[in-house]
């Protein structure tokens, strides 16, 4: 018991004071704007569908996997998409490992609803044979460090993982236009999922009974703040999924002035994650180029015999 | 000796292990001459002393180094010092806090029980505040802390067998002495390497080119906690920002780095 009160991390009571007492002023702890986020790097794995997301001190990897599996009786023409959260320990000492906890299925939900009510990923392409085969697209996000804001970190790693992952290429074939054959990336190229549009979260904290709003809050400022919401938009202006989960309440202004701020950054954003998923994608085409070229040249190479 | 090259502390650096100062890295000579190694990177299996060389001397060692008959060797890795005349130690920096005697440290209160007050040093265990270790402290008067209140407290004694460090708030003459609660303010955690910096003497050069324009109060835990305290609230954000980022600086850096700091907020 000793133990855990000693690993817990605690906020004193100058630390709390001093944050509501400097947002009076508009000023937050580590000087940023009230509205301003910290710095974002995007990265990937070697494996397509994997990114790496750094948003200040959070960090969070995303990893984008498919299988093919039978659909749900009511969508026979449909693949399905599902997000798993992982919400490491070594991220903050409150994560136990093993079943996740509320916040972790409050992300999850938050990425998910996102996705599928917007119909941002198309699940109409992902059907193979109808009624039968369908691929089923799994997200895993990894919660790495605990920094403060996990849900906009993650849904950027989600977004990205996304966009820069390969499905195999298969086709119907055999008699009765029954059979599926997968073909490994050697043969064909794998295709990318066909997604419509990017939903960004941005996730606001509210101060002082709601009357004081910050985006992109850290963990101090989560620990101290009294109400939070999350808004997912598109760069189109569409509204995807709003999150209140209850705490204090806040006037209707308030909230439309959270949507309004969310709409204006979406654009930006987008084109961040955008650009990021680009340049990993023309790197990776410039290293195929150069395989092909060892690939032939050891086919010149042939046997050698010796007489 | 020969493989204490740039690639390895390198690697080192990318675990957060030593705060990289790039100008020592680069020239870290290799050599095989003890002298040489003094304030220079060593990892664990260094043979940082040959004392077949050195007979007739009296040599303290510190934290960090061991010795094997005649080879003084690192057991942690880090930055090995010296001070005269004979003293070798080897210096890092952590997140996490081992508490030593004498040392002063920022502690938030978890439990106040009727003898000790449970108090968490960043250590691998929570210490123990007496109640009566304040200047003055009988059974009648015994100070009330709430959950969650910092207090700057001095280590009085640890023991290895894994018992908790207990604190006080006096000096070793009983005085208060400016331990105690600190009220408002704001406290901020980073490794041991940056709190010993900020307390070496000469001053910091960081806390002296912010003191040259602003007005503040610190308290520097030795266990990585720093609390900031000035009329303004805007102070004290300039001031523990500008601590927070000057670990990896040199001197100068860190003076460059205020001055700018300081021009771009009073635009």
């Amino acid at each position: 018991m000793e133990g855990r009160l000693n690993n817990m991390w605690r906020l004193t009571v100058n630390e709390s004071k001093f944050v509501e007492s400097a947002l009076q002023s508009e000023l937050r702890v580590d000087g940023r704007g009230l509205y301003d986020y910290r710095k974002l790097t995007i990265k990937f794995g070697k494996e397509s569908g994997s990114s790496e997301v750094q948003l200040g001190q959070t960090h969070v990897m995303a990893f984008v996997t498919a299988q093919l599996v039978q659909p749900y009786k009511d969508r026979p023409n449909e693949g399905s998409f599902s997000i798993f959260t992982v919400f490491s320990p070594m991220a903050d000492p409150s994560f136990e490992p093993g079943h996740p906890g509320e916040s972790a299925v409050e992300l999850g939900r938050i990425i998910d609803r996102a996705l599928r009510e917007s119909r941002a990923v198309d699940t109409e392409s992902l059907c193979v044979l109808a009624g039968k085969l369908v691929w089923s697209v799994r997200i895993d996000l990894h919660i790495l460090d605990n920094g403060g804001n996990l849900v906009d970190a993650a849904n950027i790693a989600a977004l990205a993982a996304l966009l820069t992952f390969r499905r195999p290429d298969c086709t119907v074939g055999g008699e009765n236009s029954q059979e599926v054959i997968i073909h490994p990336p050697e043969e064909r190229e794998p295709l990318p999922l066909i997604i419509h549009h990017l939903p960004v979260a941005f996730t606001f904290g509210f101060f002082n009974k709601g009357s004081i709003l910050v985006m992109d809050p850290t963990y101090v400022e989560e620990a101290v703040m009294c109400g939070r919401m999350t808004v997912t938009v598109n760069a189109n202006g569409d509204i995807c999924a709003i999150q209140k989960p209850g705490e204090e309440g806040v006037n209707q202004s308030v909230i439309l002035h959270c949507l309004r701020l969310a709409s204006s950054r979406a654009a930006a954003t987008t084109k961040i994650i955008r650009e990021a998923v680009e340049a990993y994608n023309r790197e990776r085409s410039s290293q195929k180029v150069k395989r092909h070229h060892t690939l032939a040249k050891s086919e010149v190479l042939g046997p050698v015999v010796v007489v | 000796h020969r493989r204490q090259g740039t690639s390895f502390n390198r690697g080192l650096h990318k675990l957060g292990f030593l705060s990289p100062k790039p100008t020592s890295l680069m020239a870290a000579k290799v050599s095989v001459s003890p002298t040489s190694l003094i304030d220079q990177i060593v990892v664990p299996g260094n043979v940082v002393l040959d004392l077949s060389n050195m007979t007739n001397q009296t040599i303290k060692l510190g934290s960090g180094l061991h010795q094997d008959n005649d080879a003084i060797s690192a057991m942690r890795a880090g930055k090995l010092s010296f001070c005269k005349p004979n003293k070798y130690w080897v210096e890092s920096s952590h997140k996490r806090y081992i508490p030593r005697p004498e040392d002063h440290v920022l502690g938030i209160v978890v439990d106040s029980k009727t003898d000790n007050i449970w108090v968490d040093i960043k250590g691998p265990q929570l210490g123990l505040l007496p109640v009566l270790a304040f200047e003055g402290g009988t059974r009648r008067n015994i100070p009330k802390f709430e959950a969650s209140t910092l207090l700057y407290l001095r280590v009085v004694k640890t023991t290895n067998t894994g018992m908790n460090p207990e604190l006080s708030c006096t000096d070793a003459s009983g005085k208060a002495a400016l331990f105690g609660p600190l009220r408002d303010g704001f406290m901020f955690e980073t490794s041991t390497g940056l709190s010993r910096m900020l307390l070496s003497s000469p001053t910091c050069p960081v806390i002296k080119a912010l003191g040259k324009k602003l007005s503040f109060m610190i308290a520097v835990g030795l266990n990585g906690r720093v609390w900031v305290n000035s009329a303004a609230p805007r102070t004290v954000i300039i001031v523990a920002n500008a601590m927070m980022n000057s670990e990896s600086l040199s001197g100068t850096q860190q003076r460059i780095m205020v001055e700018k700091l300081l021009a771009k907020i009073s635009d």
